[in-house]
């Protein structure tokens, strides 16, 4: 029975989807396309039903699966990689294989012309910035403003609260909403919640401010196999590790932006970067 | 022959039929008359089992009819009812051929019989028509065509010309008639109209309540009611106009005799005689039979009738 | 109809108006910088497309010779001339833009060509079938050849479906034939259900119930719920599992939409069946034929144009609740829908929903041609 590979429906998922599928076809591995598959509700629970083989998720996102939320390991790179992956092994005979090193957290981004003026680089310039009485207008999704893995953590830590009046919430609005809103200063605003590999974030000129403190927790996208079928094909693991080392945030924005900005096909942008990587002929 | 011994049917907490016993023989043509209410319809549907009777038996032929497969036993009673009941997507041949088609006739068999049943029914140049296209009398006449198409011992009739004008429905009447005189077939009526049950049967059975009160020939029920009830349902001082629909001017004319006029059919009833008369201003008319005069029908003998 | 008295329809004169407002809104197109950002509105050709709906105006109030076959002309001019004008732009604007920049079709355009084909499809009514059809087939063929010929490639519309080429053509075919298999079981199951509710008088309770809550439930919902069993159910028969059949994929996906269709095909049933004169039930039985010969000889064919009526109804509904099957990775078109609601990118969506609605309607012409089929018959 062939390989079947998933991932979430979007952008960075179809990406890193066809990642994994193209990889696994060129070690002479038969595999069907079930990329862009669904939420990640839905991706993991047919993951877990063995419905699928295998899909690209993100190590941070284990600390829900598993009820962790603030268990400080899932703050470090290495830690949560290591706790995701003995996790998941114990509980439901799921390998994680090597994540890449892009971390695709939560983040804010500000205008650009905004950040100069103000000199914010980040999440503590912000918070002075906002103390000092700075005209912030911070549009996010409803969860984004409400989750405790987002603003309130980043509030409570940097110590700085937003007035119900600086927050513009779209409910059930994606980064690339909130994005557009900043970019296009709709209703004022001038910062927004980014995926911190989002492509949009340079073509809009939007500044990404840094989180020194490990606010949020780290998300290395990484393939998740079904143990019996990782052990049927052994030989994909190199490769597969292979595809994802070069994954850094700056190439990850780069190739998104292939996708998003350019709307290029995800399998064509995979192939494109494999070929460059050398990984595909 | 249809039996019914000691038949009972409510609905709920109404008796409609109670504990009624009746025979109609091979080749009679049985009315039940009497008031909407009085159970006459359901009875008639017993017969072809479109109601279960809750005791008692009813018999076709000897055989009791909850024992045999329904849809032989319907196959094998013509049925024509008020309202038509033609198939709206289908042509008049096709209403006509629906049970010999049930019944796999051959093709060639089917065609002639329902040529045949169109001619008989003065149906001509309506066999591919649709029913929407025909008026009310058309659509009973393919009613009753379709009710005999299969050439049905038995046919049972639940006021199939009660919707119709007086004209269309006199003249159906008359065909009918012959039809049946023609066939033999056994034919089971229903209806409410007292002139319709008198002129049709062979015998009546008035139907009150769910209970017959009386069955007899015509002339028995207008001469000899069983009672008030009966009485009151003939229709009193109207009963002697009907008599005159019953009688035919045979049984009443001065054989031998001559008289100046318009002749009439020895074979014509007393009420179309007394018409004749009306019509032509004379208190006697020469009788004709066979296109040979006979006698004379003379007014003072109608109105001393009876008496 | 309410008819003016100088015999021109009044909706002539209310889709002029429509038109007017469309020539005078600014954004007949808009230029993006980029796939993602709103673009500044463009309107180069205000005055001449105001004059053509003026025009309009003029012959809906003022009666003269050869009226008709003017706005005829006018109205399919703008169904063809409007999308070449908007495609002729575009074309013009990215020669000296950016790489990144979009060129969008804008509200004005829409409005205005909708007004158009509107004018068109009221104006033809009245006329011949064959002069209906070889004006829309003219349009079609003539909008046909100008894409051919690229006339559209530089709106950003068509760049879309350019470089989504393959799997926009797969997506179409998993659409139609995720809606195609969902009709057929929802007639083949609930034709029967519906007459088992007709026949037991049970329409108004527990099923209809069941179906009516079914409707209820949201289709994310629902498919998290299939995923398990599905998967179960492949696992124990690894036949069904060969057959694509799984958690995800086709199967939940045409599970769910036959959730969802089951209760208007069996309402529709019973509304056929209800439709079968009483009379005919009656006499039909009467003469013998049995449950089954009542069934295909009578209720059928009497009760068929209600059901097929119904069934057109079900077929456009599930054609656009189809791009939910996206979620559980049966693909379709709304796989387009929701990458670009994620990726932010409005043409994307927009190609989506352009080619479901345009299926739809293909589904909804097909049913009304079967419609007048079967009325012609009977």
């Amino acid at each position: 029975m062939p390989v079947r590979v998933g991932s979430k429906a979007d952008n960075e998922g179809a990406f890193l989807g066809q990642v994994i599928l193209q990889v696994l076809r060129h070690e002479g591995v038969p595999a069907v396309d079930r990329t862009q598959l669904g939420p990640t509700s839905i991706v993991r629970r047919a993951l877990l039903n063995g419905d699928l083989d295998v899909y690209p998720e993100y190590t941070g996102n284990a600390a829900f699966f598993f009820h962790r939320e603030s268990d400080p390991s899932f703050r470090d790179a290495g830690k949560a990689y290591a706790l995701a992956a003995s996790l998941d092994l114990a509980a439901n005979r799921l390998v994680w294989l090597t994540p890449a090193p892009a971390d695709n957290h939560w983040a804010i981004g500000v205008r650009s012309d905004v950040a100069k003026r103000e000199d914010l680089h980040t999440l503590r310039d912000l918070a002075r910035w906002a103390n000092g009485g700075g005209d912030v207008l911070l549009a996010g999704s409803a969860e984004f403003v409400e989750s405790d893995a987002a603003l309130p953590a980043f509030q409570s830590t940097y110590g700085f609260s937003l007035r119900g009046d600086q927050l513009l919430v779209l409910a059930g609005g994606d980064t690339s909403a909130t994005i557009k809103a900043a970019a296009e200063g709709i209703s004022g605003v001038n910062a927004s919640m980014v995926y911190s590999t989002d492509g949009a974030i340079a073509i809009t000129g939007l500044t990404v401010l840094a989180d020194p403190a490990h606010v949020e927790m780290v998300y290395q996208p990484a393939p998740v196999f079904r143990e019996e079928v990782l052990q049927r094909y052994p030989g994909v693991r190199a490769p597969l590790e292979a595809a994802f080392r070069p994954l850094t945030v700056d190439v990850l924005r780069r190739l998104n932006a292939r996708t998003q900005i350019d709307g290029e096909e995800a399998s064509k942008v995979a192939a494109d970067y494999l070929r460059s990587e050398g990984l595909l002929k | 022959m249809i039996e019914f011994e000691h038949v009972r049917k409510r609905f709920g907490d109404h008796v409609v039929i109670d504990d009624l016993s009746l025979r109609v023989e091979d080749g009679e043509f049985f009315v039940l008359v009497g008031p909407s209410g009085s159970g006459k319809s359901t009875l008639l549907r017993t017969v072809n089992r479109l109601v279960h009777v809750d005791a008692g038996c009813v018999r076709v032929d000897g055989e009791d009819v909850a024992t045999r497969n329904v849809e032989t036993l319907r196959r094998g009673i013509g049925y024509a009812i008020q309202s038509v009941g033609l198939f709206p997507h289908r042509t008049v041949a096709e209403n006509i051929a629906t049970v010999p088609r049930l019944l796999r006739w051959p093709e060639a068999d089917i065609r002639a019989r329902v040529d045949e049943l169109i001619a008989l029914l003065r149906l001509d140049g309506m066999a591919e028509r649709y029913p929407h296209t025909l008026s009310g009398g058309q659509q009973q006449r393919v009613g009753v065509a379709r009710a005999l198409a299969a050439r049905p011992r038995i046919v049972l009739m639940d006021e199939p010309f009660g919707a119709l004008d007086p004209l269309t429905r006199e003249s159906l009447q008359g065909s009918l008639k012959a039809i049946q005189r023609d066939m033999g077939t056994t034919i089971l009526f229903v209806t409410h109209d007292m002139d319709e049950a008198f002129g049709l049967g062979d015998r009546v059975g008035l139907m009150l309540d769910g209970g017959l009160v009386q069955v007899g020939k015509p002339l028995e029920l207008l001469h000899a009611p069983a009672d008030e009830r009966v009485r009151d349902f003939v229709g009193g001082t109207r009963a002697r106009l009907r008599e005159l629909a019953v009688r035919t001017v045979g049984e009443n004319m001065r054989r031998g005799e001559q008289a100046e006029g318009e002749p009439v059919d020895a074979g014509t009833t007393l009420q179309e005689a007394l018409g004749a008369m009306l019509t032509q201003g004379r208190d006697r008319l020469p009788v004709h039979e066979h296109g040979q005069a006979v006698g004379a029908i003379v007014l003072v003998d109608l109105v001393a009738r009876g008496a | 109809m309410i008819r003016r008295p100088n015999g021109m329809a009044l909706p002539v004169l209310v889709l002029s108006i429509v038109g007017v407002i469309a020539a005078c809104l600014p954004a007949f197109l808009r230029i993006a910088p980029n796939r993602l950002l709103t673009g500044e509105a463009f309107n180069p050709h205000a005055w001449p497309v105001l004059g053509g709906w003026l025009l309009v105006v003029v012959c809906s109030s003022v009666a003269f010779p050869g009226r008709r076959v003017l706005l005829l002309a006018i109205a399919w001019a703008g169904v063809v001339g409007l999308p070449l004008l908007a495609g002729a732009d575009a074309h013009r604007i990215l020669m000296h833009a950016t790489p990144y920049t979009r060129v969008q079709a804008g509200a004005g355009f829409w409005l205005g060509w909708l007004a158009a084909a509107l004018l068109l499809l009221d104006h033809l009514r009245g006329m011949h079938k064959a002069a209906q059809a070889g004006a829309w087939l003219a349009a079609l063929a003539a909008v046909t050849l100008a894409f051919v010929a690229g006339a559209f490639d530089s709106l950003s519309l068509v760049r879309e479906w350019q470089a989504q080429r393959a799997p926009f053509t797969a997506a179409t075919g998993e659409h139609l034939r995720l809606a195609a298999i969902t009709l057929v079981l929802a007639l083949l199951i609930g034709a029967p259900l519906g007459w088992w509710a007709w026949r037991t008088r049970r329409g108004d309770g527990v099923l209809v119930g069941i179906l009516a809550f079914l409707q209820t439930v949201p289709s994310l919902a629902l498919f998290a719920l299939l995923i398990a069993p599905f998967a179960w159910l492949a696992h124990a028969w690894p036949a069904l599992g060969a057959l694509g059949f799984g958690g995800t994929g086709a199967a939940p996906a045409v599970f769910a939409l036959l959730l969802y269709a089951l209760l208007p095909v069996v309402r529709y049933t019973v509304a056929g069946l209800d439709a079968v004169p009483g009379d005919a039930r009656e006499a039909a039985r009467g003469l013998g034929m049995s449950r089954a010969q009542l069934l295909w000889r009578v209720q059928l064919p009497l009760g068929w144009p209600v059901l097929l009526a119904g069934l057109r109804i079900v077929a456009v509904q599930t054609i656009g609740l189809a791009a939910v099957a996206a979620l559980i990775g049966a693909g379709g078109l709304g796989r387009f829908v929701f990458l670009g609601i994620g990726q932010g990118a409005m043409d994307m969506v927009m190609l989506g929903t352009l080619a479901i609605i345009v299926m739809a309607l293909a589904v909804d012409l097909l049913f009304q041609g079967l419609l007048a089929l079967t009325e012609r018959r009977a």
